[in-house]
């Protein structure tokens, strides 16, 4: 069974197709893996992706740009003002909700955000079936972690107008960490997994417990004020001054349109500085006819954005501060979105977390999308999905199980056996060893709570002693609430020894 | 390394465990996704626990799984594949269609492993070249049961199924354990799942009729392409392998014939034979009888609960009507008695009267005041109430001679002034009627009768003469006097009162008397033969009677009349028929007829005219 997996961004939107066991991203028509969520009206045609893009130079007044930050907001929202003020596209009021007016034809006409995200669904749709070859609908669709009930229903809406079956709508951290398969090969273990996106116009990092399989969400922050296009901007005013030096006097600056070209050439250097020592930028025709060209060096580009990458990395640490963890209690740092392709900022996240697997071997900018096609093909086919809750909990063990042992060199270890936040109900299987001179042997139980007093204590006595160490066989399990049962069994004798512990109410 | 317990320790609980927390997840993964399933599934063992079974029952599958070789293996003959047990072949005569694709496999595996050529060559055993050694028999049997289309056709011909289907005799006698079996065996045919038990005598009716509905419904995946006699892939060229398809196509749909009237024969014999059925029809039966009884009854009971309340009705009304008649009857007697008992009274009380006036001798002196005053009591008597009449006894048995005397005498005089009275209102009511009939029928206060002639003439005059002639009720007096034949000469006065009084008499009675009038008029005529000597001014009502368009002369027509007869004058040669035509809808005879009614019109208004004219002279 084919599914589909959509990431639906702010500047682009992904998709990836699930088929055979496998992920993998689908190009457009256009060659490209990613498809800018640009829709251009014209008078006769709506254009979708890169030409709208790219034609915005001319056509900017009938051309929506980042359209997800209306998407399911009313008018009067802070965020929509500020997209208000920000898009060259008219935004007009009506009956409390935004609307793009677009003066391309003859009359006037107003869209909703919902048709424009349906336009970029439907292009992401057909991006898809032209690559499975067949009518495949169903799909999953990320969403931020902080978008609104009333958001995600509008996207959900855009997606089933465009024609997709909508399966699920999934975080885009978790789909992040679902890309890199963490947590999925075994349903034990406990890790904290931080996910660093940086999208074309936002920030989010996200930290994760992953815990019996199951992604929890400790702590997010997203800042909207800083991605991909404050660097491209940084570089564009840069080209501009050098145009300026260059040409000794033409300030291009207040020429909306020369910016825009300028921009075009910039976000196409900045791409370049990504793999490349150094980037050739040209503007045919920039100003007065006359021609732009310029060298940056990746140098010179880390430099003019310095500022920029050190308020991109700030938020990390305030988020694990929140979350109370530290830079070594984060097991894996997942990187997504395209800004997290510059190879300045992956050194500085990888200095920050000096001892931590840094996963950025996808391409940063399709993680998400593959990981919505992986959730696609977990859910395509089951005819009983959950409905779709606002949250979905499970119960989970409040604290630690450690059991006392003792090192080689005769000191006091405590092995975690059960760790907290394990989604119930759970069984753990240990293998404990005593030495075999001993003919009795004690397992002091603790719950991290309360580490000075022993919870409980299993005895196993009468055990033959014998060169080997014995080997204990340790079931913990713990049902769904809360209350322990351990049982201990001496895998040559098969002495064994059992006890329950009921949960405190 | 474990801690080592002391003497003392023992296994024991400290304090209770912490209870478990809800948190909320991502709804992503395979492990989110076994959860929510365990959880839909409300199953409390842990997803390891559920995996491990699973793993478990696979493994001991594996463990039972044995092989029972076939003793007759090594002397089979690869070419007669077609008659071989394949699963004999394989070693798994005792699973046959039960068997799993694994066990088949793993049969397959064992086997080869034991008798492959190269390894009974390793043996030293004598290979016989080529095709024709028992092992292609091996290669065929994994070959067919291997392919889920091949194993269903092989299948389908089980050489070890029991086709046969029991007769009525034998399952009449032990139904139960005679088909049990049968369509146990025959369940395994069916495409669908879940085959319903026979079940035993106890079986309840829905259970009976769902199994005998799925087997009348049997759908079988049985089918009989191992049994083609022709292979396809033998044929040299197309046309032969469309015959041999053809072939095979309508063998296979014979058999599968023959299968679906097995089944059907099986299931219908079972049917027949079943004592539940009968049973069950003759439940049926006997509680359709103590419906249709109890149907019956009940509309019996119901009739006849009528037929009650109608009688009961009937007598009720009878027995008001007895009653009524007999109040009726009561009162009609009380009214008698009473009126008898009044009557009696009074009698009494007139020959108490009588006698009191006789013994007084009539409160007179002489014999013919006695008489008078006698005349006088029995009028009295006749006159008064009973009451008067008693109150008059009481007066007269109290009082003295004298007393009664002035009483009769006053009750005397009151009743011959009510006599009197009477008679006068009589003469009066009389002369009242009289004089109405007399205003009534028209009679003057001068006693000049108005006939209905003469109201008919006056009326006709007053049309004639309209207001604003010269002296008109003198014209129109005139006009009456000289055409009335009733001979009676009336003054300009009596006319003026008479058309007052006609005017002021409702239209119906106008109505009416115009009608009369005609009436009248139309029976002087007819019986008095057509005699038009004398030309009254009705004549022209006279039309009516004859040919011609009867229809009054309009305005318009009058006009085109009066037109044409001065276009023509006398002198015009056929002046009558010109002035026909000239008047539409009127014929010669019309306009002659028009003209002189007008001439006499005029003659006598002028007549009228001079003679007032005249009198005024004088």
């Amino acid at each position: 069974m084919a599914a589909i997996g959509v990431h639906f961004g702010y500047t682009c939107a992904c998709v990836a197709i699930f088929k055979d066991g496998r992920a993998d991203v689908v190009a457009n028509d256009a060659g490209d893996r990613v498809t800018p969520a640009v829709v251009a009206y014209r008078d006769t045609e709506q254009i979708v992706g890169i030409a709208a893009k790219q034609g915005r130079v001319r056509n900017a007044a009938n051309t929506v740009v980042k359209v997800k930050q209306v998407l399911g907001r009313s008018f009067d929202d802070p965020e929509t003002q500020a997209h208000r003020t920000e898009t060259k596209c008219q935004v007009v009021n009506r009956e409390q909700k935004p609307y793009y007016e677009i003066t391309a034809g003859e009359n006037p006409r107003y869209v909703a955000p919902e048709d424009v995200a349906k336009l970029i669904f439907h292009k992401m749709k057909e991006t898809a079936q032209s690559a499975l070859g067949s009518d495949v609908n169903e799909a999953v669709i990320t969403v931020p972690f902080e978008f609104a009930h009333t958001q995600k229903r509008a996207l959900r809406d855009a997606a089933e107008a465009a024609g997709f079956h909508v399966l699920r709508l999934i975080h885009e951290p978790a789909a992040a960490l679902l890309a890199y398969n963490i947590g999925q090969d075994s349903s034990s273990g406990k890790s904290h997994v931080l996910v660093y996106k940086l999208g074309g116009t936002s920030l989010s990092v996200t930290a994760l417990q992953v815990n019996g399989g199951m992604f929890r969400v400790l702590s997010t922050h997203t800042d909207h004020s800083i991605g991909g296009e404050s660097f491209t901007q940084a570089l564009a005013q840069h080209l501009a001054s050098e145009f300026k030096r260059y040409t000794f006097r033409h300030d291009v600056s207040g020429n909306a349109r020369a910016m825009l070209k300028l921009m075009n050439g910039a976000d196409m250097a900045k791409h370049s500085l990504s793999t490349l020592g150094s980037a050739n930028c040209f503007v045919d025709s920039l100003h007065d006819g006359i021609d732009f060209e310029c060298n940056v060096s990746r140098a010179r580009f880390e430099l003019l954005c310095s500022a920029l990458f050190n308020k991109s990395i700030q938020p990390i640490r305030t988020l694990l501060e929140k979350a109370g963890l530290s830079t070594s209690s984060i097991n894996k740092v997942v990187l997504c979105g395209g800004s997290a392709r510059i190879p300045r900022l992956q050194q500085m996240i990888r200095d920050m977390f000096p001892d931590v697997e840094l996963l950025s071997s996808a391409p940063t900018d399709e993680v998400i999308a593959v990981g919505a096609a992986l959730q696609a093909g977990l859910l395509v086919g089951r005819d009983s999905l959950v409905p779709e809750e606002e949250s979905i909990t499970v119960d989970v063990s409040a604290t630690d199980i450690l059991v006392k042992e003792l090192d080689d060199s005769g000191a006091e270890v405590f092995t975690v056996v059960l760790p907290s936040g394990t989604p119930l109900p759970a069984r753990r299987h240990h293998i404990m060893s005593g030495a075999g001179k001993l003919s009795s042997l004690c397992l002091e139980i603790y719950q991290r709570l309360s580490r000075n007093n022993t919870t409980y204590t299993i005895v196993l006595r009468d055990l033959q002693p014998r060169e080997e160490n014995h080997n204990i066989d340790t079931v913990v399990t713990m049902k769904r609430d809360g209350s322990v049962h351990v049982s201990c069994v001496e895998q040559s004798t098969g002495r064994s020894e059992v006890i329950t512990i009921a949960a405190a109410s | 390394m474990l801690l080592e317990a002391l003497d003392g320790d023992e296994t024991v609980v400290f304090t209770a465990a912490a209870g478990s927390v809800q948190v909320q997840v991502e709804p992503v993964g395979r492990w989110f996704e076994a959860y929510v399933k365990r959880r839909n599934r409300n199953v409390s063992a842990s997803f390891q626990e559920l995996e491990e079974e699973e793993e478990s029952s696979e493994e001991s599958e594996d463990e039972e799984f044995q092989l029972e070789e076939c003793s007759m293996l090594r002397t089979l003959d690869p070419k007669d594949w077609k008659n071989q047990d394949h699963y004999a072949v394989l070693g798994l005569p005792h699973l046959r269609y039960k068997a799993t694709q694994k066990q088949i496999k793993a049969a397959h595996k064992a086997i080869v492993l034991k008798h492959h050529p190269d390894k009974r060559k390793a043996a030293g055993e004598q290979i016989v070249e080529g095709d024709n050694d028992y092992f292609t028999c091996i290669t065929k049997a994994i070959e067919i049961l291997s392919d889920p289309v091949k194993r269903r056709a092989f299948d389908s011909v089980d050489p070890t199924f029991d086709n046969a289907v029991p007769s009525k005799g034998e399952g009449k006698e032990n139904f139960f354990e005679v088909f049990a079996s049968v369509f146990e065996r025959n369940a395994r045919w069916s495409s669908k799942k879940h085959v319903p038990k026979l079940g035993t005598m106890e079986s309840s009716f829905e259970e009976v009729d769902n199994f005998y509905s799925f087997w009348y419904n049997f759908d079988s995946w049985r089918e009989f392409s191992y049994l083609d006699e022709e292979e396809k892939e033998k044929a040299e060229c197309r046309d032969e392998r469309r015959w041999i398809e053809k072939q095979n196509r309508a063998s296979r749909a014979q058999r599968k014939k023959e299968e679906m009237n097995r089944i059907r024969t099986l299931v219908d014999t079972a049917y027949s034979c079943d004592p539940r059925i009968k049973k069950f029809k003759e439940e049926e039966k006997a509680r359709k009888e103590s419906e249709k009884k109890a149907k019956a009854e009940a509309k019996k009971r119901e009739q006849e609960e009528k037929e009650r309340a109608r009688q009961a009705e009937l007598e009720a009304a009878r027995l008001a009507k007895e009653k009524e008649e007999e109040e009726a009857k009561q009162v009609a007697q009380q009214a008698k008695k009473e009126k008898e008992i009044q009557k009696k009274a009074i009698k009494k009380e007139r020959q108490k009267l009588r006698t009191t006036c006789k013994n007084w001798n009539y409160f007179a002196d002489n014999e013919a005041d006695s008489v008078k005053m006698m005349e006088e009591v029995e009028k009295l008597c006749d006159r008064l109430e009973l009451t008067s009449l008693q109150s008059l006894n009481e007066v007269l048995a109290s009082g003295s001679k004298e007393d009664g005397k002035a009483a009769v005498e006053n009750q005397v005089q009151e009743v011959n002034a009510q006599l009197q009275r009477e008679r006068e209102a009589e003469v009066q009511a009389r002369q009242a009627a009289r004089s109405a009939e007399q205003a009534s029928g028209g009679g003057g206060a001068g006693g000049k009768g108005w006939n209905e002639e003469d109201l008919q003439l006056l009326i006709k005059a007053v049309n004639l003469f309209p207001a604003g002639t010269n002296a008109r009720w003198e014209v129109i007096a005139n006009y009456m006097n000289l055409h009335s034949n009733s001979g009676m000469k009336r003054t300009a006065k009596d006319v003026i009162n008479k058309a007052k009084n006609l005017q002021r008499l409702d239209p119906l009675q106008k109505d009416e008397i115009n009608k009369k009038a005609f009436e009248k008029f139309k029976k002087e005529h007819t019986s008095v033969a057509p005699s038009i000597d004398n030309a009254v001014p009705s004549e022209r009502f006279d039309a009516s009677g004859s040919d011609g368009n009867a229809a009054p002369w309009t305005t318009e027509e009058q006009k085109l009349l009066e037109q044409a007869l001065k276009t023509y004058p006398v002198s015009t040669p056929e002046r009558w028929e010109k002035i026909a035509a000239a008047v539409p809808g009127r014929s010669k005879k019309d306009c002659m007829k028009r003209y002189k009614e007008l001439v006499e019109m005029v003659k006598a208004k002028k007549a009228a005219q001079e003679q007032v004219a005249a009198k005024s002279k004088k």
